[in-house]
């Protein structure tokens, strides 16, 4: 059995880790853009961006102050037993990000959507939110990601559902004519990750492109062959719009496309997009069932799709 | 590409010779703001508890804030989208008498033409450094603390050589992302292209 005692401090140092550490993927995506941004003024703010995420780490402080929605995916073992089960698990979650909160690691964001208050510890109806999915095993990996304001809600976030004959090229429209929207003006924080959901009902197609965006690592492709030459087009597409760091103009407008589908109606194909900013955040953590504690570089969220 | 080291107060001929798509540093005190704050002021018709003649800068941003000992930490600091404000822009450049503000995007139509009759800019970051900006940042005061909470109140603070920041609105209402649209137009029939969309697309209409 997995201690409570344990699971929480786990739970706390993923969010600590999280909303300071940035990803080595995300960071070898700042440096190769750096390496090929031809406009100076571009260069200089992913420099400055970089630069500021190695600061982050020596001054343990947010690589943003938008620590945003405080999500939460476990993927968890069907053999894996937790000391006061999932309510003791959600329970602990909340407690962590209420003490993350107390000590500056995340921003007190989360308030109630019509009065704009709320008691400034990221607790609230339905926040943070929880996602499981469940595997062979004892173990669990819990992965937390800061989603921060810029990037979901300046339109990164959008969907359509699309008639079977538009097909490709009407997805592929779709994706271009969003990420132009959502990226004016550096709205959405580009150069982004983009995640994109292809198929199901609507939620299912906005769960996969959240999760895309997310929790996929920057380059790594679908195994769907079909899939991944979409991932390659669109990526190619999208960086030849000039958009550029924070929208200023500039060759590298997106650090990655991500692509994740389910089986859909022939009806009708749902199409859903949502952009993670530049300074990506998310940490992954797997307790296993003999309690050791391993830090993992990938959410590994869709292995074994 | 001009740059440009400035000091609040804010001068008419200052702001007048900067450019859309020169960069700027600040030095002096400012104030910040989010949409709780001009909520309470033009909505609920509140005044603001201080005076911005000699603070003309606006930053809009909502900072993490930590008290130690007695004394505030400035823990992180990241403007935050401008336009989103829209609503109480044009009424923040006319009773606070701005000079600049500070923000993620830009502002709207009636924001810009406000300021360019009371003769403001608008300047946005083009990365994302928090950690670099802390630096440079003292915090000073606080006000509505307790009506607004630490994020929303309003947070006098004093910058030294804060920046660079791209000036995206000049004071002739010229809008540096509104030059950009057409570049990026013209590069987005180019991608409908790479991708083989055809020029002829239309969607099939579902409802």
């Amino acid at each position: 059995m997995i201690k409570r005692e344990l699971y929480q401090d786990v739970i706390f140092e993923t969010i600590h880790k999280g909303a300071t550490v940035i990803s080595k993927d995300v960071k070898a995506a700042f440096e190769r853009s750096i390496a090929s941004e031809t406009s100076d003024s571009a260069r200089e703010g992913l420099i400055q961006t970089l630069k500021s995420i190695e600061t982050s780490v020596q001054k343990d402080n947010p690589a943003c102050p938008d620590t945003g929605w405080p999500i939460f995916y476990f993927k968890v073992g069907n053999e894996c037993v937790l000391e006061d089960g999932f309510m003791g698990l959600e329970e602990s979650t909340r407690d962590a990000v209420r003490k993350a909160t107390k000590l500056g690691y995340l921003r007190a964001t989360m308030k109630h959507p019509l009065t704009g208050r709320g008691p400034s510890d990221n607790i609230g109806m339905n926040i943070p939110n929880f996602t499981y999915q469940f595997i062979p095993g004892k173990n669990i990996e819990i992965s937390y990601v800061a989603k921060g304001g810029g990037s979901e809600c300046f339109g990164g976030t959008r969907h359509r559902v699309l008639a079977f004959a538009d097909g490709i090229p009407g997805i592929e429209k779709f994706i271009i004519d969003c990420y132009v929207a959502s990226t004016r003006a550096g709205a959405v924080c580009p150069p982004s990750i983009l995640g994109i959901g292809i198929g199901g009902t609507a939620n299912v197609a906005a769960n996969l492109a959240k999760e895309a965006a997310c929790l996929r690592t920057i380059g790594s492709a679908h195994p769907d062959p079909l899939i991944h030459k979409i991932e390659i087009d669109l990526y190619e597409a999208l960086n030849s719009l000039g958009i550029g760091a924070m929208g200023s103009g500039g060759k590298v407008s997106v650090h990655g496309v991500n692509i994740e589908y389910a089986y859909t109606h022939i009806a009708g194909i749902a199409v859903a997009t949502s952009t993670n900013c530049m300074v990506a955040r998310r940490a992954t953590s797997r307790i296993n069932s003999d309690s050791s504690v391993e830090i993992l570089d990938s959410p590994n969220w869709f292995e074994g799709r | 590409m001009a740059i440009h080291y400035l000091n609040i107060p804010l001068k008419d001929q200052d702001v007048e010779s900067l450019n859309i798509g020169d960069l700027v540093y600040i030095s002096g005190p400012f104030f910040t703001c989010r949409s709780l704050l001009q909520h309470y002021i033009f909505d609920d018709a509140h005044d603001l508890p201080f005076s911005t003649r000699k603070e003309n800068c606006l930053i809009h941003v909502g900072p993490i804030v930590v008290k130690e000992n007695d004394k505030w930490r400035l823990v992180s600091f990241m403007p935050t989208s401008s336009i989103r404000f829209e609503k109480w822009g044009a009424r923040s450049v006319e009773t606070w008498g701005l000079k600049m503000i500070v923000g993620k995007t830009t502002m709207g139509e009636k924001t810009t033409a406000m300021m360019v009759e009371k003769k403001c800019v608008h300047v946005s970051p083009q990365s994302v450094s928090p950690n670099l900006w802390i630096d440079h940042i003292k915090i000073k005061d606080v006000y509505l603390f307790d009506e607004l909470g630490t994020i929303e109140a309003a947070w006098q603070m004093e910058a030294d050589k804060l920046g660079p920041f791209i000036v995206d609105i000049d004071t002739k209402g010229k809008n540096l992302f509104d030059r950009l649209d057409i570049t990026i137009a013209a590069n987005k029939e180019k991608a409908y292209a790479m991708l083989n969309i055809p020029k002829d697309f239309e969607y099939t209409k579902l409802y």
